[in-house]
Protein backbone atom coordinates (compact mmCIF):
# COMPACT_ATOMS: atom_id res chain seq x y z
CA UNK A 1 0.00 0.00 0.00
CA UNK A 2 0.87 3.74 -0.43
CA UNK A 3 2.10 5.54 1.99
CA UNK A 4 1.59 9.13 1.24
CA UNK A 5 2.58 12.63 2.80
CA UNK A 6 0.97 15.47 3.02
CA UNK A 7 3.27 17.35 0.30
CA UNK A 8 4.68 16.37 -2.65
CA UNK A 9 8.21 18.03 -3.03
CA UNK A 10 9.96 18.62 -6.41
CA UNK A 11 13.22 17.12 -5.12
CA UNK A 12 14.71 14.89 -2.34
CA UNK A 13 14.55 16.71 0.99
CA UNK A 14 17.09 14.72 2.48
CA UNK A 15 19.92 16.70 -0.04
CA UNK A 16 17.75 19.74 0.76
CA UNK A 17 17.95 20.13 4.31
CA UNK A 18 21.64 18.95 4.47
CA UNK A 19 22.32 22.22 1.84
CA UNK A 20 20.23 24.15 4.06
CA UNK A 21 21.98 23.53 7.34
CA UNK A 22 24.85 24.84 6.63
CA UNK A 23 24.64 28.87 6.96
CA UNK A 24 26.96 30.26 4.14
CA UNK A 25 24.88 27.72 1.91
CA UNK A 26 21.71 30.11 3.24
CA UNK A 27 23.62 33.11 2.56
CA UNK A 28 24.39 31.92 -1.01
CA UNK A 29 21.18 31.30 -1.26
CA UNK A 30 20.17 34.98 0.29
CA UNK A 31 22.84 36.72 -2.34
CA UNK A 32 21.03 34.75 -5.19
CA UNK A 33 17.66 35.62 -4.19
CA UNK A 34 18.44 39.47 -5.50
CA UNK A 35 19.84 38.04 -8.69
CA UNK A 36 21.59 35.97 -10.59
CA UNK A 37 25.96 35.99 -9.62
CA UNK A 38 28.86 34.70 -10.93
CA UNK A 39 31.22 32.39 -8.30
CA UNK A 40 33.53 35.79 -8.16
CA UNK A 41 30.53 38.15 -6.98
CA UNK A 42 29.69 35.57 -4.58
CA UNK A 43 32.93 35.05 -2.40
CA UNK A 44 33.16 38.86 -2.00
CA UNK A 45 31.02 39.73 1.76
CA UNK A 46 32.59 36.82 2.58
CA UNK A 47 36.24 35.61 4.05
CA UNK A 48 36.49 32.52 2.18
CA UNK A 49 38.22 31.82 -1.56
CA UNK A 50 36.38 30.99 -4.62
CA UNK A 51 36.97 27.66 -4.35
CA UNK A 52 35.37 27.23 -1.44
CA UNK A 53 32.10 28.75 -2.52
CA UNK A 54 32.73 27.00 -5.63
CA UNK A 55 32.13 23.93 -3.81
CA UNK A 56 28.76 24.97 -1.57
CA UNK A 57 27.21 26.30 -5.07
CA UNK A 58 27.81 22.29 -6.01
CA UNK A 59 25.87 21.30 -2.71
CA UNK A 60 23.71 23.71 -3.78
CA UNK A 61 23.21 22.45 -6.99
CA UNK A 62 23.06 19.05 -6.63
CA UNK A 63 19.88 19.59 -3.91
CA UNK A 64 18.52 20.85 -6.53
CA UNK A 65 18.27 25.15 -4.94
CA UNK A 66 20.72 26.67 -7.82
CA UNK A 67 21.12 26.09 -10.88
CA UNK A 68 24.38 27.53 -13.58
CA UNK A 69 24.76 28.08 -17.50
CA UNK A 70 27.22 25.60 -18.49
CA UNK A 71 28.21 27.39 -21.98
CA UNK A 72 28.52 30.77 -20.42
CA UNK A 73 31.53 31.79 -19.86
CA UNK A 74 30.66 33.43 -16.12
CA UNK A 75 28.47 30.58 -15.05
CA UNK A 76 26.28 32.27 -13.51
CA UNK A 77 23.93 31.04 -10.55
CA UNK A 78 20.27 31.11 -10.22
CA UNK A 79 18.07 30.23 -6.77
CA UNK A 80 15.45 27.80 -7.95
CA UNK A 81 12.64 28.00 -5.15
CA UNK A 82 10.53 25.12 -4.98
CA UNK A 83 12.93 22.63 -2.86
CA UNK A 84 13.39 25.49 -0.52
CA UNK A 85 9.53 26.23 -0.23
CA UNK A 86 9.20 22.38 -0.29
CA UNK A 87 11.60 21.99 2.67
CA UNK A 88 10.10 24.88 5.03
CA UNK A 89 7.04 23.52 4.40
CA UNK A 90 8.02 20.18 5.42
CA UNK A 91 9.36 21.93 8.84
CA UNK A 92 6.15 24.05 9.18
CA UNK A 93 3.95 20.85 8.97
CA UNK A 94 6.03 19.27 10.75
CA UNK A 95 5.77 21.61 13.82
CA UNK A 96 2.41 22.16 13.33
CA UNK A 97 1.76 18.06 13.82
CA UNK A 98 2.77 18.33 17.55
CA UNK A 99 0.96 22.23 18.00
CA UNK A 100 -2.23 21.52 16.11
CA UNK A 101 -2.36 18.03 18.29
CA UNK A 102 -1.57 19.66 21.42
CA UNK A 103 -3.89 22.77 20.65
CA UNK A 104 -6.60 19.73 20.43
CA UNK A 105 -5.49 18.01 23.69
CA UNK A 106 -5.98 20.77 25.69
CA UNK A 107 -9.48 21.10 24.39
CA UNK A 108 -10.28 17.10 25.34
CA UNK A 109 -8.46 17.98 28.72
CA UNK A 110 -11.43 20.73 29.45
CA UNK A 111 -14.08 18.37 27.94
CA UNK A 112 -12.79 15.79 30.24
CA UNK A 113 -12.40 17.89 32.98
CA UNK A 114 -15.84 19.13 32.68
CA UNK A 115 -17.43 15.82 32.61
CA UNK A 116 -15.48 14.69 35.82
CA UNK A 117 -17.28 17.84 37.71
CA UNK A 118 -20.43 16.54 36.54
CA UNK A 119 -20.25 13.16 37.27
CA UNK A 120 -24.10 12.41 38.02
CA UNK A 121 -25.49 14.17 34.91
CA UNK B 1 25.14 8.68 23.39
CA UNK B 2 24.52 12.35 24.56
CA UNK B 3 25.99 13.46 20.79
CA UNK B 4 22.35 12.10 19.42
CA UNK B 5 20.58 14.90 17.48
CA UNK B 6 16.97 15.21 19.71
CA UNK B 7 14.03 16.84 19.00
CA UNK B 8 12.47 18.43 22.27
CA UNK B 9 8.96 19.61 22.62
CA UNK B 10 8.07 21.10 26.45
CA UNK B 11 4.31 22.39 26.90
CA UNK B 12 2.34 22.38 29.89
CA UNK B 13 -1.38 21.11 30.25
CA UNK B 14 -3.90 22.72 32.53
CA UNK B 15 -5.18 19.01 33.90
CA UNK B 16 -3.57 16.45 36.28
CA UNK B 17 -0.88 13.64 34.80
CA UNK B 18 -3.60 10.86 35.97
CA UNK B 19 -5.66 12.41 33.26
CA UNK B 20 -3.33 14.12 30.74
CA UNK B 21 -2.18 10.01 31.14
CA UNK B 22 -5.70 8.70 29.33
CA UNK B 23 -5.81 10.86 26.86
CA UNK B 24 -2.27 9.27 25.42
CA UNK B 25 -3.61 5.94 26.68
CA UNK B 26 -7.30 5.03 25.96
CA UNK B 27 -7.58 4.46 21.89
CA UNK B 28 -11.05 6.44 22.09
CA UNK B 29 -9.06 9.81 23.71
CA UNK B 30 -6.22 9.49 21.77
CA UNK B 31 -8.39 9.31 18.36
CA UNK B 32 -9.83 12.92 19.32
CA UNK B 33 -6.55 14.59 19.62
CA UNK B 34 -3.48 12.44 17.44
CA UNK B 35 -3.00 14.36 13.91
CA UNK B 36 -4.62 17.89 13.63
CA UNK B 37 -6.84 17.99 10.53
CA UNK B 38 -6.97 14.01 10.10
CA UNK B 39 -9.04 11.60 10.55
CA UNK B 40 -7.04 9.53 13.57
CA UNK B 41 -8.15 5.86 14.05
CA UNK B 42 -5.82 3.60 16.57
CA UNK B 43 -6.07 0.33 15.32
CA UNK B 44 -4.85 -1.39 18.40
CA UNK B 45 -3.54 0.05 21.60
CA UNK B 46 -1.90 -2.12 23.92
CA UNK B 47 -0.16 0.15 26.28
CA UNK B 48 2.25 -2.15 28.33
CA UNK B 49 6.03 -3.07 27.65
CA UNK B 50 6.01 -4.63 24.80
CA UNK B 51 2.51 -3.68 23.38
CA UNK B 52 1.92 -1.98 20.39
CA UNK B 53 -0.11 1.04 18.88
CA UNK B 54 -1.12 1.05 15.42
CA UNK B 55 -2.68 4.25 13.85
CA UNK B 56 -3.34 5.35 10.53
CA UNK B 57 -4.17 8.86 9.59
CA UNK B 58 -6.92 9.75 7.17
CA UNK B 59 -7.43 12.98 4.79
CA UNK B 60 -8.17 13.82 1.31
CA UNK B 61 -8.38 10.35 0.76
CA UNK B 62 -4.80 9.35 1.64
CA UNK B 63 -3.86 8.00 4.50
CA UNK B 64 -0.69 7.24 6.77
CA UNK B 65 0.20 4.51 9.07
CA UNK B 66 2.29 4.38 12.05
CA UNK B 67 3.28 2.03 14.55
CA UNK B 68 4.78 2.89 18.38
CA UNK B 69 6.03 -0.43 20.10
CA UNK B 70 6.07 0.49 24.00
CA UNK B 71 9.25 -0.34 25.93
CA UNK B 72 8.80 1.49 28.58
CA UNK B 73 5.56 2.13 30.81
CA UNK B 74 4.96 4.17 34.34
CA UNK B 75 1.27 5.01 34.67
CA UNK B 76 1.21 9.37 34.89
CA UNK B 77 4.72 9.50 34.77
CA UNK B 78 6.93 8.22 31.70
CA UNK B 79 5.69 6.59 28.87
CA UNK B 80 8.53 5.27 25.72
CA UNK B 81 8.23 3.33 22.39
CA UNK B 82 9.67 3.38 19.07
CA UNK B 83 7.81 5.59 16.70
CA UNK B 84 7.94 4.48 13.04
CA UNK B 85 6.37 4.96 9.78
CA UNK B 86 5.03 1.90 8.09
CA UNK B 87 2.92 0.88 5.11
CA UNK B 88 -0.81 -0.05 5.47
CA UNK B 89 0.44 -3.94 6.83
CA UNK B 90 2.15 -1.98 9.68
CA UNK B 91 5.93 -3.12 8.16
CA UNK B 92 7.88 -0.25 8.86
CA UNK B 93 9.18 1.49 5.70
CA UNK B 94 10.91 4.77 4.94
CA UNK B 95 10.02 8.12 4.27
CA UNK B 96 8.86 8.44 0.83
CA UNK B 97 9.73 12.03 0.96
CA UNK B 98 12.86 11.87 3.00
CA UNK B 99 14.87 8.17 2.63
CA UNK B 100 16.97 9.17 5.06
CA UNK B 101 14.77 10.42 7.54
CA UNK B 102 15.86 7.80 10.76
CA UNK B 103 13.31 4.33 10.49
CA UNK B 104 13.28 4.10 14.42
CA UNK B 105 12.77 7.22 16.24
CA UNK B 106 12.66 6.60 20.36
CA UNK B 107 9.62 8.53 21.78
CA UNK B 108 9.90 9.58 25.37
CA UNK B 109 6.94 11.58 26.98
CA UNK B 110 7.22 12.41 30.69
CA UNK B 111 4.79 14.17 32.83
CA UNK B 112 5.64 15.98 35.83
CA UNK B 113 2.94 17.39 38.42
CA UNK B 114 3.37 21.18 38.46
CA UNK B 115 0.42 21.74 41.08
CA UNK B 116 -3.01 20.84 39.12
CA UNK B 117 -1.18 21.04 35.88
CA UNK B 118 1.10 18.82 34.09
CA UNK B 119 4.34 19.42 32.40
CA UNK B 120 4.99 17.27 29.28
CA UNK B 121 7.76 17.02 27.63
CA UNK B 122 8.09 14.82 24.65
CA UNK B 123 11.39 14.26 22.81
CA UNK B 124 12.69 12.08 19.74
CA UNK B 125 15.88 10.53 19.52
CA UNK B 126 16.80 8.63 16.42
CA UNK B 127 16.99 4.81 17.36
CA UNK B 128 19.10 2.12 16.10
CA UNK B 129 20.42 4.68 13.31
CA UNK B 130 22.66 4.97 10.15
CA UNK B 131 25.42 7.92 10.10
CA UNK B 132 22.75 9.39 7.11
CA UNK B 133 19.39 8.98 8.69
CA UNK B 134 21.18 10.94 11.81
CA UNK B 135 22.66 13.44 9.43
CA UNK B 136 19.18 14.09 7.95
CA UNK B 137 17.29 14.21 11.07
CA UNK B 138 19.91 16.83 12.93
CA UNK B 139 19.83 19.23 9.21
CA UNK B 140 15.66 19.20 9.56
CA UNK B 141 15.97 19.70 13.70
CA UNK B 142 17.78 22.13 12.89
CA UNK B 143 15.46 23.74 10.82
CA UNK B 144 13.16 23.88 13.27
CA UNK B 145 14.39 26.75 14.61
CA UNK B 146 16.54 25.70 17.38
CA UNK B 147 19.92 25.65 14.97
CA UNK B 148 19.14 27.95 12.26
CA UNK B 149 17.41 30.67 14.25
CA UNK B 150 17.56 33.34 11.95
CA UNK B 151 18.53 31.53 8.59
CA UNK B 152 14.57 29.76 8.99
CA UNK B 153 13.22 33.42 8.92
CA UNK B 154 15.38 34.34 6.24
CA UNK B 155 14.07 31.16 3.91
CA UNK B 156 10.80 32.73 4.85
CA UNK B 157 11.84 35.74 3.80
CA UNK B 158 12.95 34.69 0.34
CA UNK B 159 10.36 32.61 -0.40
CA UNK B 160 7.86 35.48 -0.09
CA UNK B 161 10.27 37.83 -1.99
CA UNK B 162 10.09 35.18 -4.49
CA UNK B 163 6.49 34.49 -4.84
CA UNK B 164 5.53 37.97 -4.40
Amino acid sequence: MEQVGYINPSANLDAVFSALADPTRRAILARLSTGEAAVQELAEPFSISQPAISKHLKVLERAGLVERDIDRQRRPARLCAQPMADAVAWLEEFRNFWSGSFDQLDILLEDLKTAEETPNE
Amino acid sequence: MSELPTYVLDRTFNAPPALVWRTWTEPELVQRWYGPGVTSIVHKMDVREGGEWLHEMQWGGNSNYQRADYSEVTPHTRLVWLHANTDGDWMITANPMMPDWPRLLLTVVTMDAEGDKTRLRLTWTPHEATDKEIACFEAAMDGMGQGWGKGMDMLEEILKELQG
